[in-house]
């Protein structure tokens, strides 16, 4: 089997408050990171707009990886409410004129402190959904009852959870076929026989290859895939097609 | 490692170095869906990635009733013979089943290898007085114990609990399930640099970045264990994580079989 070509949707650069063992935080680290596991491209967050200010951390970012072969921008952002991001519209100008690839949102009060009920993100939910703008959430934030509440709401909305782990099978296998939009990133996606399982039922469709190095190694969820039973072209799909499909959407 | 670089992303299994799986489990959990959790799929994915032996305890005996889970195990180790090999499992919850326990696996079979506690689901202290017997009956026969450890904020199985029994009890073999988690690995090289008799565990679904790498530099190959938590977890994972590490052959064919092999008498 020729090597696969990887396209990460889950990768970070920054420091975190709470570091597991190594200081790996610039795109150097990165990617050399992504060179050992042998990841070709990435979509990539800095965690200052996550753990500090949205903008001040998607600023930081457009300027460390300007440039950076195989690294593309995801910007975290915010409802405009607050005025700390500008309305829906010109948010949506702003992303794409700055070559955005898809956006992440942390809401709840641990973290950036608002709700993704319509009331408070429906307009900019319905923004992205409107020009098919992958929303990524982490899974540990916004529990499944409010993952499928968006999807209702907007159908459309390319929703990414990441996080999702070997425990949610229970969660997620209702809701692979009744919303199209719907993908898991397999940074986590550990459970036995998983992919097996999914492509079975379900296809390769919602499975999207992510890491979340260099926190973690990108080495683990790559042999988890090579080593799966799975047709070639699944294989194919999941290391990066899916993605790459995904976002030629995005914008349109 | 660049030698298997190839290998790995070829999906062609590892076949030029024997792999011992050290903490693995089997059959359902209550919490979680497994596709593949019964004996015969257990070997199909070992055999994928190049695993020759796995030592399991299985979930039911901690989440459920140990001398139901025991069975099972003895059950899938006759039946997979060279492949599969046993943990038993005990629950300070009932300090005199688990002694019947001991005695009958491990006169049942001799494959069954180790002991395993959960200290986290059995509510079970390590250092709660009622596991005396069973740490004495390690002792005595000079015993691995597999201990799952998390994150300092266990209550039942924390690190300063963890170092409390293995410091108490020498003859005892201490793995370090999990090494503590994700966010422990300092703690545990500081634990298994201070104790001879621990001994550090890769099985993690938070693989975080230079971990064994780590590990190594700290307490040497010598000191660290292969195990994947199969089918709680997938097992091909592990098989990336370590054969794609910046580490050497030898640090390499110690940590995935050849430690295991020589604490170990597999039949």
């Amino acid at each position: 089997m020729a090597k696969l070509s990887y396209f990460d949707c889950n990768c970070s650069i920054g420091r975190a408050p709470y570091p597991y063992l190594h200081d790996i935080s610039d795109v150097t680290g990165l990617k050399r990171e992504m060179a050992a596991a042998g990841i070709e491209e990435a979509l990539v967050y800095h965690t200052l707009a996550r753990d500090c200010a949205p903008p001040l951390g998607n600023s930081l970012l457009d300027e460390a990886i300007r440039g950076v072969q195989g690294l593309y921008p995801v910007w975290v952002v915010l409802p405009h409410h607050t005025r700390e991001m500008p309305a829906p519209a010109c948010l949506l100008k702003d992303l794409e004129s700055s070559g955005v690839k898809a956006v992440r949102m942390y809401p709840t009060k641990d973290f950036h402190s608002f709700s993704m009920a319509e009331w408070n993100s429906g307009e900019l939910l319905a923004a992205l959904e409107e020009r098919r703008v992958p929303l990524m959430l982490d899974i540990e934030i916004v529990w499944w009852e409010s993952i499928v509440t968006i999807m209702q709401n907007h159908p459309r909305l390319p929703l990414i959870a990441t996080n999702v782990s070997y425990r949610h099978n229970r969660f997620t296998y209702p809701l692979f076929d009744r919303f199209p939009n719907l993908y898991v990133e397999t940074s986590r996606y550990f459970g036995a026989g998983i992919y097996e399982d999914v492509v079975r039922r379900f296809g390769s469709r919602p499975i999207l290859f992510g890491t979340n190095m260099p926190r973690f190694t990108g080495t683990a969820a790559i042999s988890m895939l090579t080593y799966a039973d799975i047709p070639r072209k699944d294989k194919e799909a999941i290391a990066g097609e899916n993605l790459r499909n995904l976002l030629k959407g995005a914008f349109s | 490692m660049k030698e298997y670089f190839d290998r790995i992303h070829e999906g062609l299994s590892v076949d030029d170095v024997e792999i011992i799986d050290f903490h693995a489990h089997l059959g359902p959990y209550f919490n979680m869906h497994i596709p593949v959790n019964d004996p015969e799929g257990m070997v199909r994915l070992m055999d994928r990635c190049g695993i020759n032996k796995t030592i399991i305890s299985t979930n039911s005996a901690f989440s459920s009733d140990p001398v139901f889970g025991n069975n099972l195990m003895l059950e899938a180790i006759k039946a997979h013979r060279g492949r599969l090999y046993g943990a038993c499992a005990v629950n300070g919850n009932y300090p005199d089943l688990s002694l019947e326990e001991l005695d009958r696996c491990f006169e049942a079979d001799r494959n069954v290898v180790l002991i395993k506690i959960h200290p986290f689901l059995s509510m079970c202290k390590m250092t709660d007085p009622r596991m005396k017997h069973i740490y004495e009956y390690a002792s005595a026969h000079k015993l691995f114990i597999l201990a799952h450890t998390w994150l300092d904020n266990d209550p039942f199985g924390s690190l300063d609990l963890f170092e409390t029994v293995a410091a108490e009890y020498p003859d005892i073999r201490w793995l370090m399930g999990h090494s503590g988690g994700p966010f422990a690995g300092h703690r545990a090289v500081a634990i298994a640099q201070s104790l001879p008799n621990v001994f550090l565990d890769l099985t993690i679904s938070f693989c975080p970045a230079r971990q064994i790498e780590f590990f190594i530099e700290q307490v040497g190959s010598e000191r660290i264990l292969f195990g994947t938590d199969n089918p709680f977890i997938d097992p091909r994972p592990q098989i990336g994580r370590v054969f794609l590490a910046d580490i050497s052959k030898s640090d390499m064919v110690n940590i995935v079989g050849g430690n295991a092999r020589r604490h170990i008498q597999f039949n």
